[in-house]
C-alpha cells in the first residue's frame, strides 16, 4: 500500500503511477504547501524584506522626512558619515555597551546558575522572581532607574554615601564615562537573568554521573568545571550568548531612555544615533546609512549560528 | 551547640538561599523603591535628610491621582492592550499555519523558506523603524494604532512560528498518517490532531507574542505622536515629563500599573515562559 507520506516527498518512486501523474502530485504538495506558509511569507516580504531591501535605498537618497522627493545621491551619506566623529564615537559606544554588558552578565550570571542548579523549598518562586527584569517592559524599569540615577535624589549615591564608597554624589547621567556605566548597568539588570536561565539549561544537561566520575578520580571544583562541566555547557552557551550579543547590539530603549545618547554623545549606540538622526534631524537618507552599519555584524553572528542549526 | 555545628546547621538550612540573596535585593530594590516613591508626598520625595527606605510623611495618593485624570493612562492601558490582544491573533492565525507547513510538509524551498524564517527573527526593529515610518505613511496609517497593529507581527511571526514548528514536530507523524488514511483532509488533521496536542506551545507563544508587542518601544515611538493613540511604554515615558520637571511620583505609578497586565499573564504562565525561553533560544 503506499502511503501519503510517500507521494508527499519529492522524488519517491511510486510503481504503478504514470510519470505525468506524479509531476502533476509534486505540483500539488507545492501548492498545497504554498497555502499553508504562504500568508507567512507574503507579510515577511513586505514588512521585513521590503523595508531592508528599502532602507539600502533610502541610505543612497536625500529622503527627508516630510518632503516627497528623494534623489538618488551616490554614497554622499556615507561619506558624510566617515567625517563625523559623533558616528566614531557611536562605533565605539555600541562595542563597549554590548561586550561590556555581556562580560558582565556572564560573571554576575554563573554563579546564579550555580546556586539555582539545586533543588531547595520555594525554588520555583525564586526563579520567577529572578526572571521579572526581564519580563517587565524595558521601558518602564528603566523609569525606574532613571529616578535612582537622578542628579540630585539619586538613592543609589544615598547607599554609596552611606556605606563610605563614595564621598561625593556622582552624576551618573551627567558625566560621560559614568552615564556609559549606568546604561551598562541597567542592560545588565534587564539581561543577566536570560543569561542565568541559559547557563541554568546547560547545568542541567551535565549528567550527575559524569561529575560522580570526576570527582572519584580526584578532579577539584575548579577543574570539575573548566574540563567536565564547561565542554558540555559551550553549546547551549554559545547560542545563548549570540542572541543577548545581538539584541544589546541592536537596542534603542534602554539608552534612549536613560540617557538619549547624551552627555556629549557618550552613549549613543547605533538605534538610538539614527533615531536622533533620522526622525529628530528629519535626514532619514543619512540615518538609514547609520543602521546599516549594524548589518554586517548581524551577518557575521547570523552565519555562525546558522552554521550551529545545520550541524544538529 | 558548637560553634561549628551551629555553622553547619545554617548551613544546611539556609545555604541555598545565602547565595541567592544578593541577586534578589538588585532585581528586587528598583521595584521596591517604585512603590515607595508612588506613595510618598512631593516634600517627602525630595527631603534629602534622614534615611530614604520609608515614609516620614503619610502616604498619599495624589501621584496616582494625578496619572489617571491629568494624564490618558487609561487609553494608554487599553491601546497596549487592544494592540496586544489584536496582534496575537494575527500572529496565530498566520503563523500557527505555518509552524504546520514548515515542520510537516515536504516541498522545494522549505528549508530556505525554515531559515528565512529564523534570519527575519534577527533583523532588529532599529534596523527597520526608519523605511518602516515610510512604509506606514504610504499606506496612509500615520499616527494611528492600526500602524503598530500592522507592523508588530513582523517580530511575532518570527519568534512564535519557530517555537510552534518545534512542537508540532514533537506530534507522531504516525497518528496524523492514520488520520489521513481515515479520510481527514489535512486541515482537518491539523485541526483536530495537531492543535489539541500543541496547545501548550500554542499557549507559549501566545504569551510571548503579547508581551514582545507590550513592550515594543521604538516603533510606537516612531509611528505615533498623538497622545490618545500612544501605548502604555511610550505614553509613560513621554506625557509625565513636561519640560525639565519630571512628576516621578506619577512616573513611576504609571510604570508600576503599566507593569502589572504583563506581570499577571507571566505569574499565570511561569513554567510556559521558562520552556519557551529555553526553547525559542536554543532550538
Amino acid at each position: 500500500m503506499i502511503s501519503r507520506r510517500d507521494y508527499a516527498r519529492p522524488g519517491a518512486v511510486v510503481a504503478d503511477a504514470a510519470p505525468a501523474r506524479r509531476a502533476g502530485r509534486r505540483l500539488w504538495a507545492e501548492a498545497e504547501a504554498l497555502l499553508w506558509v504562504g500568508p507567512a511569507f507574503l507579510y515577511l516580504a513586505f514588512f521585513i524584506a521590503y523595508p531592508f531591501v528599502m532602507s539600502i535605498y533610502l541610505s543612497l537618497s536625500s529622503a527627508r522626512v516630510g518632503s516627497p522627493d528623494w534623489h538618488y545621491v551616490g554614497f554622499t551619506n556615507f561619506q558624510r558619515l566617515f567625517e563625523d566623529p559623533v558616528f566614531w564615537q557611536t562605533v565605539r559606544n555600541s562595542f563597549i555597551f554590548t561586550f561590556g554588558s555581556e562580560a558582565i552578565r556572564l560573571v554576575i550570571g554563573l554563579p546564579l546558575a550555580f546556586a539555582l542548579n539545586r533543588s531547595f523549598k520555594g525554588k520555583r518562586l525564586v526563579q520567577g522572581v529572578i526572571l521579572i527584569p526581564f519580563v517587565i517592559p524595558i521601558a518602564l524599569s528603566s523609569l525606574a532607574w532613571k529616578w535612582m540615577f537622578d542628579s540630585l535624589y539619586s538613592v543609589i549615591n544615598w547607599m554609596l554615601m552611606t556605606l563610605h564608597i563614595i564621598d561625593y554624589p556622582w552624576q551618573w547621567l551627567g558625566e560621560p564615562g559614568l552615564a556609559m556605566w549606568a546604561v551598562i548597568i541597567l542592560n545588565v539588570w534587564r539581561g543577566f537573568p536570560f543569561s542565568a536561565v541559559v547557563l541554568l539549561a546547560g547545568l542541567t544537561a551535565v549528567p550527575v554521573e559524569v561529575i560522580e566520575a570526576a570527582k572519584i578520580d580526584g578532579a577539584g571544583p575548579l577543574r570539575r568545571f573548566v574540563y567536565v562541566v564547561a565542554p558540555i555547557v559551550r553549546p547551549i552557551l554559545f547560542v545563548g550568548l549570540l542572541y543577548s550579543i545581538v539584541f544589546s547590539f541592536t537596542d534603542f530603549s534602554a539608552v534612549w531612555l536613560l540617557t538619549q545618547g547624551g552627555p556629549y554623545n557618550t552613549t549613543h549606540v547605533f538605534g538610538t544615533y539614527a533615531y536622533n538622526v533620522g526622525i529628530n534631524a528629519g535626514d532619514i537618507g543619512q540615518g538609514a546609512a547609520i543602521t546599516l552599519f549594524m548589518f554586517p555584524l548581524l551577518a557575521v553572528f547570523v552565519v555562525i549560528m546558522l552554521r550551529g542549526l545545520r550541524r544538529e | 551547640m558548637t560553634r561549628s555545628a551551629l555553622w553547619r546547621r545554617i548551613k544546611r538550612d539556609y545555604g541555598p538561599y545565602l547565595p541567592l540573596s544578593p541577586y534578589l535585593f538588585v532585581v528586587l530594590f528598583p521595584f521596591y523603591w517604585m512603590v515607595i516613591t508612588t506613595f510618598k508626598r512631593d516634600n517627602d520625595l525630595y527631603n534629602l535628610t534622614g534615611v530614604p527606605f520609608w515614609f516620614k510623611e503619610p502616604p498619599t495618593l495624589s501621584h496616582i491621582q494625578l496619572l489617571l485624570h491629568d494624564t490618558m493612562f487609561v487609553t494608554w492601558l487599553w491601546n497596549s492592550l487592544f494592540i496586544g490582544v489584536v496582534v496575537v491573533a494575527i500572529t496565530l492565525l498566520i503563523g500557527l499555519p505555518a509552524a504546520y507547513g514548515l515542520a510537516r510538509m515536504r516541498f522545494v524551498g522549505n528549508h530556505t523558506m525554515s531559515t528565512a524564517m529564523f534570519l527575519s527573527y534577527l533583523i532588529p526593529p532599529a534596523l527597520l523603524f526608519l523605511p518602516l515610518s515610510q512604509v506606514v505613511r504610504k499606506i496612509g496609517f500615520t499616527d494611528s494604532i492600526w500602524s503598530l497593529i500592522l507592523v508588530y507581527p513582523s517580530f511575532t511571526i518570527p519568534f512564535c512560528t519557530w517555537l510552534l514548528m518545534g512542537f508540532v514536530r514533537t506530534v507522531p507523524a504516525e497518528i496524523e498518517e492514520s488520520a489521513q488514511l481515515d479520510g481527514c483532509t489535512r486541515f482537518q488533521t491539523f485541526r483536530l490532531i495537531v492543535i489539541p496536542v500543541i496547545v501548550p506551545g500554542i499557549i507559549t507563544a501566545g504569551i510571548f507574542a503579547f508581551t514582545l508587542t507590550y513592550q515594543e518601544f521604538i516603533y510606537a515611538l516612531t509611528f505615533v505622536s498623538a497622545s490618545a493613540n500612544k501605548t502604555i511604554a511610550y505614553g509613560v515615558t513621554t506625557d509625565l515629563i513636561r519640560g525639565d520637571v519630571f512628576y516621578w511620583g506619577s512616573l513611576m505609578a504609571g510604570a508600576l500599573i503599566g507593569a502589572v497586565p504583563v506581570a499577571i499573564v507571566y505569574a499565570f504562565s511561569l513554567d510556559h515562559f521558562i520552556h519557551g525561553l529555553t526553547a525559542g533560544a536554543l532550538k
